[in-house]
């Protein structure tokens, strides 16, 4: 017996619902209710799941089994309009909406009604319309409007309002996800939105998702914490702590070796490599941060923390517009890729398979892209010296693949991976590697394996800057964990082997 | 195979499950890359059929002439698409290249080739630097590349055609060696293997597949992206400007408008040849193949007896198809 | 949608669009038109008469109705060139429909509707091809150019069919209020233009799929019939356009495109409608018309050779471009 018959307050109901992706367990019998006029927060760290469920939600993504039922009838999901026939609408996170067109019509759009009479558009119509959406929100939006000339807060306003036509298409109350409304919002328009969520709750009813705890804490009425792809635990804010909240997403389960920590040299590090110094740029401000030979460095943050731009900008691939860098002792003019290379920097980007690889090539041709000249004599290329080079490395890193030949589309994902790794290992001339979420989509075998190749890599001498995909990782491998957020460096805890900090001390930073 | 006497650093833990797809011998990749093969020989043996007189020795060598001047136009080009751009200033420059010629061989002599394939060089290598400094897509820099060649070679020439004064100049470039071969025929095939083993004994040629195909990643890899897409637009003008001497060595004179006409049979030849615009894959081998089949198709609508006015509807009709045909779909999610 | 994709794209702080930015783009043409006309009119006493700027907006008008057509393809992000040729097809089209020295046909007005169904018709399979086959449209369009040329050559079967339709003559030839029939037709066509983009669903769409095609699929728009039906729209006013090129011309022929790809390309952008997309439109179009017409008068009256010119406009529309693009090169690390 379904709980709606149980409970006729239920509007949608979520049953084992699991999402597997090559390598990766996204969701996994994840089972969560939400009633009439409620708000339910998720929460959770990245990676545990929450915008896979919403993506599951509305449409984006098919489970692979368990069922959604929304007010007592199961549904199957199929894309996004077909969801808001089903009375679920989503707020992204990157904003959806046409930015040359008018508030109204982005309102409006796909479901103009009356406002579009044999193809010709009726102006005050559409404003009416637009402006009923609005009202249900307090928004005081001009309808108007070209949708790019608004704040970033007043869109996301706009995002919402074209959510609550869901209305009136199915004269049913909508069932409104928002994920991560707050990150890019100042403290007052996070007070605007709050007030918002209060008055949506009166016609609708909320899945609300966001890193930050205490926003969580505020606005649900119940929270589920996510961890891994399961449910960690339901919890009532009216009682619950914050550090109730981090344990059930940290968790405390025993890695044993998986991140090789016996490996971890016990003596610190000393000799700095690179020093950054009161750097600034596109996404972060005022940077000083340094990693020292051997030494693995994590920075912990957030979306938008400017972490990510902080790597690109240390790789010559983003935009640095004051401060200093310098590689043992001489400074850097980080201008392009090419010239972080040359003084012997590395970069394994996130992206892998945008950015990092290049499928239609083999296997070693990728690994000897970034320093091709080891494998040439003079102009020409030096077959053989590639093929003892690439093999090598093959073996060493124990990577599965046919032949050095093949295509490097056709391998796995982790196997992938190391190819992009060992591009920088050829030769000698490596001295700092800044790897962005290097075990991002790999599987449980895979990222060992990742480990302990930075493990033997940072005993060897080299400087690593970690961007880790969850905390644990970032303070099981590393010496000393930075933390930023909204730009700038926050603070920096020492993660020693043996003596490792407890996460709830980071988050508490990061958020 | 060399063995280290480090430790492997990473152990075979066996527990990770990945295995790498397996590769069946007919993906739908290799069929594409046979391709022109398959289409070659089956015009051939089409044509064959039509007029048993073209398989002689004779006709299948005119043939082959004739293909040259257009393979040599779109060998430079096929390297521009296989970074991922477009030249559609080819044919326009090579117009250009040969009213130059034929002004300037009485008073450089021979001297002229070289001069005139340098200033289609330069031709080629600004284009190319305005599409790498200012980031504008390379099809509207080579467009209005195409219209300014168009207009300076009407304007340089009075919009006349320029007589060859002095064939001794490029006689060579149409002559019969020994008799019987034509030397545009190893021209081109000598620039062409030259483009070649470039790309393929240097590391050229896996840098401009990996530009082509997944520029982000070059940039991020260190590879010295601008460098190569300029030199990949100066090929091309050099090519073209080559094209265009062929062109005067076998019309005797220079027009502004002499090869205007092959922009959309250059074109067609690259992507016939299987040279895909989403960039990665392809190669100038496979443009002359292109070249050839669309010779072919030309010199086969005339046997079919079908009016040569055809032909337009023909290039682009087969442009159509062998582009939807080798696009990497899964590349391109919108389409613009 | 893979695990990598759903975590990445770190949310930035959107900052409004600049006020000042807009004016530039809305403004700045007009301004640049100003300029223009008040240099000339100091510059060159015959261009200050009323009768050469009587004269500038009658040749002007074929250019208008083409570039409100190319308008529609631009602002929804693609690009086309086949405006060549299809006018090529529809105006051997429309003068073998007419009354003409060719055969006994004489259809009149239904005549024209008929080569702007053609028009139609060609902007169809553009946009189907496109749509279905998922073939980039500079690729699709450069296609079906060829095809309408070599349509255009096989109607035109090497015999020129001269018109002796009055009234369509008139359009070039009677005068209302001073300008030609034909500049009041353009006038009209602009007007109606500019209403469908602005109070039509499809021409909303259209720019809205050239601002964010992927927010309409989201919000459940099936954007593929919109994108055909745009391209079907321009091809009309290409087929209209070519109308008006027979009229002037006094009979069809293959030429009859002239180069009005390219130049309606260049009115667009310089007027503000850019390449990228959703911005720009008919009015800013029209304005970028005027200023190409303007110039193209100007330089003659004050003597530079009409090659030139076409030169001059090959480099204003890289400018252009260029120009357009500069704010946003940081961001465009990839340029194709």
């Amino acid at each position: 017996m379904s709980e709606a018959q149980i409970d006729p307050r239920i509007v949608l109901e979520v049953r084992d619902l699991s999402k597997r992706y090559p390598g990766v367990v996204a969701l996994d019998r994840v089972s969560l209710h939400v009633k009439r006029h409620e708000v339910i927060g998720l929460a959770g760290e990245n990676g545990a799941g929450k915008s896979t469920l919403l993506k599951a939600l509305v449409g984006l993504v098919q489970p692979d089994s368990g069922s959604i039922e929304v007010r007592g009838t199961p549904v199957h999901v199929q894309n996004v309009a077909d969801a808001a026939r089903h009375g679920i609408g989503m707020v992204f996170q990157e904003q959806s909406l046409v930015p040359n067109i008018s508030a109204a019509e982005n309102i409006l759009l796909g479901c103009e009604g009356r406002a579009v009479r044999a193809g010709i558009f009726r102006t005050r119509t559409l404003r009416r319309l637009a402006q009923a959406q609005l009202d249900k929100i307090g928004c005081t939006v001009d309808p108007g409007a070209r949708t790019e000339t608004l704040t970033f807060a007043e869109r996301q306003m706009v995002e919402i309002a074209k959510v609550l036509g869901i209305e009136e298409r199915t004269s049913v109350e909508p069932i409104i996800l928002l994920d991560e409304p707050t990150s890019v919002l100042e403290p007052e328009e996070v007070e605007i939105l709050f007030g918002q969520i209060q008055r949506l709750r009166e016609h609708a009813s909320v899945i609300f998702v966001s890193h930050r705890l205490d926003e969580v804490m505020r606005v649900s009425d119940r929270v589920y914490v996510l961890r891994g792809g399961q449910v960690a635990g339901e919890v009532d804010p009216s009682r619950a702590v914050p550090s109730q909240l981090h344990e059930l997403m940290i968790g405390t389960a025993d890695t044993g070796n998986h991140y090789h920590e016996d490996l971890q040299a016990r003596t610190p590090p000393h000799r700095p490599r690179i020093v950054v110094d009161s750097l600034s740029g596109d996404g972060f401000h005022d940077v000083s941060i340094d990693v020292r030979q051997g030494e693995i460095v994590a920075i912990a943050g957030v979306h938008g923390s400017g972490r990510e731009d902080l790597c690109r900008a240390l790789f010559g691939a983003g935009q640095i517009i004051s401060g200093e860098v310098t590689l043992d002792g001489s400074s850097l003019s980080l201008t392009s890729p090419r010239s972080a290379v040359a003084a012997g920097i590395g970069y394994v980007p996130a992206e892998r398979k945008v950015e990092g690889m290049v499928p239609v090539l083999s296997v070693a041709q990728n690994m000897t892209l970034a320093r091709t000249e080891l494998v040439c004599r003079g102009p020409l290329l030096d077959h053989r010296r590639e093929a003892q080079l690439v093999d090598a490395w093959i073996e060493r890193l124990n990577i599965r693949t046919p032949s050095r030949n093949t295509g490097l589309g056709r391998l796995s994902g982790g196997n992938q991976q190391k190819v992009v790794l060992a591009r920088w290992l050829l030769g000698d001339g490596l001295k700092v590697l800044l790897l962005d979420h290097p075990t991002r989509g790999l599987d449980v075998g895979a990222k060992s394996e990742v480990y302990l190749l930075m493990r033997n890599l940072a005993n060897s001498g080299v400087a690593i800057l970690l961007l880790a995909d969850s905390l644990e990782e970032a303070i099981a491998m590393s010496d000393r964990v930075f933390v930023m957020n909204d730009g700038e460096v926050v603070s920096c805890v020492p993660s020693p082997p043996g003596a490792k900090p407890e996460p709830i001390e980071i988050v508490r930073e990061m958020v | 195979m060399v063995h280290t006497d480090v430790t492997p650093l990473v152990k075979d833990e066996g527990a990770s499950s990945e295995r790498p797809a397996r590769s069946p011998v007919f993906t739908r990749a290799r069929l594409l890359s046979l391709m022109p093969i398959v289409a070659m020989v089956g015009l051939a043996a089409a044509l064959t059929v039509a007029n048993p007189r073209f398989i002689e020795p004779r006709s299948l060598v005119a043939l082959v002439d004739s293909a040259a001047p257009l393979a040599m136009l779109a060998a430079g080009a096929t390297v521009v698409v296989m970074c991922g751009g477009i030249d559609l200033s080819i044919a326009t420059l090579a117009s250009l290249t040969s009213v130059l010629l034929a002004l300037w061989v009485p008073t450089l002599g021979i001297g002229a080739v070289p001069a005139v394939v340098g200033v289609a060089a330069v031709a080629g290598f600004i284009q190319g630097t305005i599409h790498v400094v200012f980031r504008i897509p390379s099809f509207i820099v080579t467009l209005g590349g195409m219209t300014v060649f168009s207009a300076a070679a009407l304007v340089i020439s009075g919009a006349s055609t320029i007589p060859l004064v002095d064939t001794g100049a490029t006689d060579w470039a149409f002559t019969r060696i020994g008799g019987q071969v034509p030397s545009s025929i190893v021209i081109t095939l000598l620039a062409i293997t030259l483009i070649s083993l470039v790309m393929r004994l240097t590391p050229a040629g896996r840098w401009v597949s990996a530009i082509g195909y997944s520029e982000p990643a070059a940039r991020l890899a260190g590879l010295p992206v601008a460098a190569v897409k300029l030199t990949a637009f100066t090929l091309s003008g050099a090519c073209a400007g080559m094209a265009g001497v062929l062109l005067v060595a076998r019309t005797f004179s220079g027009a502004p408008a002499l090869a205007d006409s092959l922009l959309l049979p250059a074109v067609a030849a690259i992507v016939v040849g299987g040279t895909a615009i989403t960039g990665g894959h392809g190669g100038v081998w496979r443009t002359v193949a292109g070249a050839l089949i669309v010779t072919m198709l030309r010199v086969g609508l005339s046997v079919v007896g079908v009016d040569s006015a055809y032909e337009s509807i023909l290039y682009g009709t087969i442009i159509i198809i062998a582009v939807a045909l080798t696009m990497d779909r899964s590349k391109v999610s919108t389409v613009k | 949608m893979s695990v990598q994709s759903m975590e990445s794209g770190t949310r930035t702080k959107g900052r409004p669009a600049h006020a000042r930015g807009d004016l530039i783009q809305d403004f700045g043409p007009a301004v640049a038109l100003v300029a223009l006309v008040a240099i000339f009119a100091m510059v060159s006493p015959q261009f200050r008469t009323v009768s050469n700027l009587q004269n500038v907006l009658d040749s002007a008008a074929v250019l208008a109705v083409v570039t409100v057509g190319i308008t529609f393809v631009l602002l929804m992000g693609s690009i086309d060139l086949s405006a060549t040729g299809v006018m090529a097809a529809c105006a051997l089209s429309v003068s073998l429909l007419v009354a003409n020295t060719r055969n006994s046909l004489d259809l009149g007005t239904a005549g024209v509707v008929l080569a702007i169904l053609m028009g139609g018709a060609f902007g169809l399979l553009s946009g189907l091809v496109f749509v279905v086959l998922k073939v980039p449209s500079f690729m699709t369009t450069l296609g079906v150019a060829a095809i309408g040329i070599g349509v255009a050559t096989v109607l035109f079967s090497g015999i020129q069919p001269s018109i002796n339709d009055e009234s369509l003559l008139g359009w070039a030839s009677n005068r209302v209020l001073g300008f030609t029939q034909m500049t009041i037709l353009a006038a009209i066509c602009v007007i109606a233009g500019w209403a469908i983009q602005r109070y039509t669903r499809l021409g909303r769409y259209a720019s809205a799929i050239g601002g964010g095609e992927e927010v309409l699929a989201l919000s459940g728009v099936r954007v593929g019939p919109y994108k055909v039906a745009v391209f079907a729209l321009a091809g009309c006013f290409y087929g209209l356009a070519a109308a008006m090129v027979t009229s002037q011309l006094g009979s069809g022929i293959v030429q009859a495109g002239g180069d009005y790809t390219f130049a309606a390309i260049t009115a667009a952008v310089v007027g503000g409608t850019l390449l990228s997309g959703g911005r720009g439109g008919v009015l800013h179009s029209t304005v970028g018309v005027l200023i190409i017409t303007v110039l193209a008068n100007g330089l003659i009256l004050i003597g530079v050779s009409p090659y030139v010119q076409r030169g001059v406009q090959g480099l204003i529309v890289v400018i252009a471009v260029g120009a357009a693009a500069w704010p946003l090169r940081r961001r465009m690390t990839v340029v194709k």
